[in-house]
């Protein structure tokens, strides 16, 4: 559930950050750490452990640890207490990753929100990273929820 | 791999069998380096428990990662179009965790199920969990 007093705090920093670009990052994508990933989390399907497959792809969630140099935008207000926690992430494949690709990154502030239950109030932060190749077509979207105390 | 899932062979309410993926140092290190994801907490246990874990953790992407083979495992030749994991507690390199999936929905038009998913410490608290969307081919 929202909390009164945090909901309202919140709403004007929606309103004046969400949806802001504030970081943007180019990613070759290589073979090698590609497979090395995929056989790291166990993968056998040859789509994405063998090379000369010719459906090579990048494992669902690779652009996972696509890092944007800035974790929020200059400006962004003090919320909540600390650097915060990973709470997660969100991954959507639009299109298959290939070797020799180079992805360009947008990211942006997708959301922010509290929730407040036993514990108390968290403050989550969404920040998105978009990933088009050098087409321009979207191939992945990660959302990378911050979770921060209030 | 294993045998060929259908969508027609799948029902609501199926469950993935579960298993344990490999959370050893060496494997985990061997994630790192790909990821270039190399920070103490997740290739040193003492360096860790300085940082206040009980020993080194499993990096969350590398938890989704292990979620996606092993439904990959379950349905080769499907796609899956989208993993959200939620990180709720620490998993710990060199332990034994276990990974466990299960049909939510069904979606005939599109030839596609939802998953949940979970990962569970060894010490028997959820770790991990998540939910995906997996597309069947025709």
């Amino acid at each position: 559930m929202e909390s009164g007093q945090g909901a309202l705090n919140l709403a004007e920093v929606r309103e004046n950050w969400v949806g802001i670009e504030f970081d943007w990052a180019t990613f070759d994508m290589r073979t090698e750490e590609m497979v090395e990933w995929a056989q790291a989390c166990g993968e056998e399907d040859p789509r994405f452990v063998d090379p000369a497959h010719p459906d090579f792809q990048a494992h669902p969630g690779y652009t996972t640890h696509c890092m944007s140099g800035r974790v929020l935008p200059d400006g962004f207000p003090q919320i909540g207490g600390g650097f915060g926690i990973d709470g997660g992430k969100s991954v959507q494949v639009h299109a298959p990753i290939r070797p020799g690709d180079t992805l360009h990154a947008t990211t942006t502030i997708a959301d922010v929100f509290d929730k407040t239950g036993r514990s108390g109030t968290m403050i989550f932060i969404v920040q998105r990273m978009e990933f088009r190749d050098d087409r321009g077509e979207l191939v992945s979207t990660v959302d990378w929820k911050m979770i921060k105390k209030a | 791999m294993a045998e060929p899932r259908f969508f027609e062979d799948i029902e609501l309410g199926d469950e993935i069998a579960a298993s344990q993926p490999d959370v050893t140092m060496e494997n985990v290190k061997r994630f790192c380096h790909a990821a270039k994801h190399v920070f103490e907490r997740f290739v040193d246990h003492d360096a860790a428990r300085k940082e206040g874990f009980p020993g080194a953790i499993v990096p969350g992407i590398m938890s989704q990662g292990l979620l996606a083979a092993m439904i990959h495992q379950w349905a080769p030749g499907c796609t899956i179009t989208s993993i959200d994991t939620v990180f709720r507690g620490s998993l710990i390199v060199d332990s034994k965790i276990t990974m466990t999936g299960a049909v939510t929905d069904t979606d005939e038009t599109k030839r596609c199920v939802e998953l949940d998913l979970a990962i569970v410490a060894e010490d028997g608290r959820t770790g991990v969990i998540g939910t995906a969307m997996v597309e069947f081919p025709s």
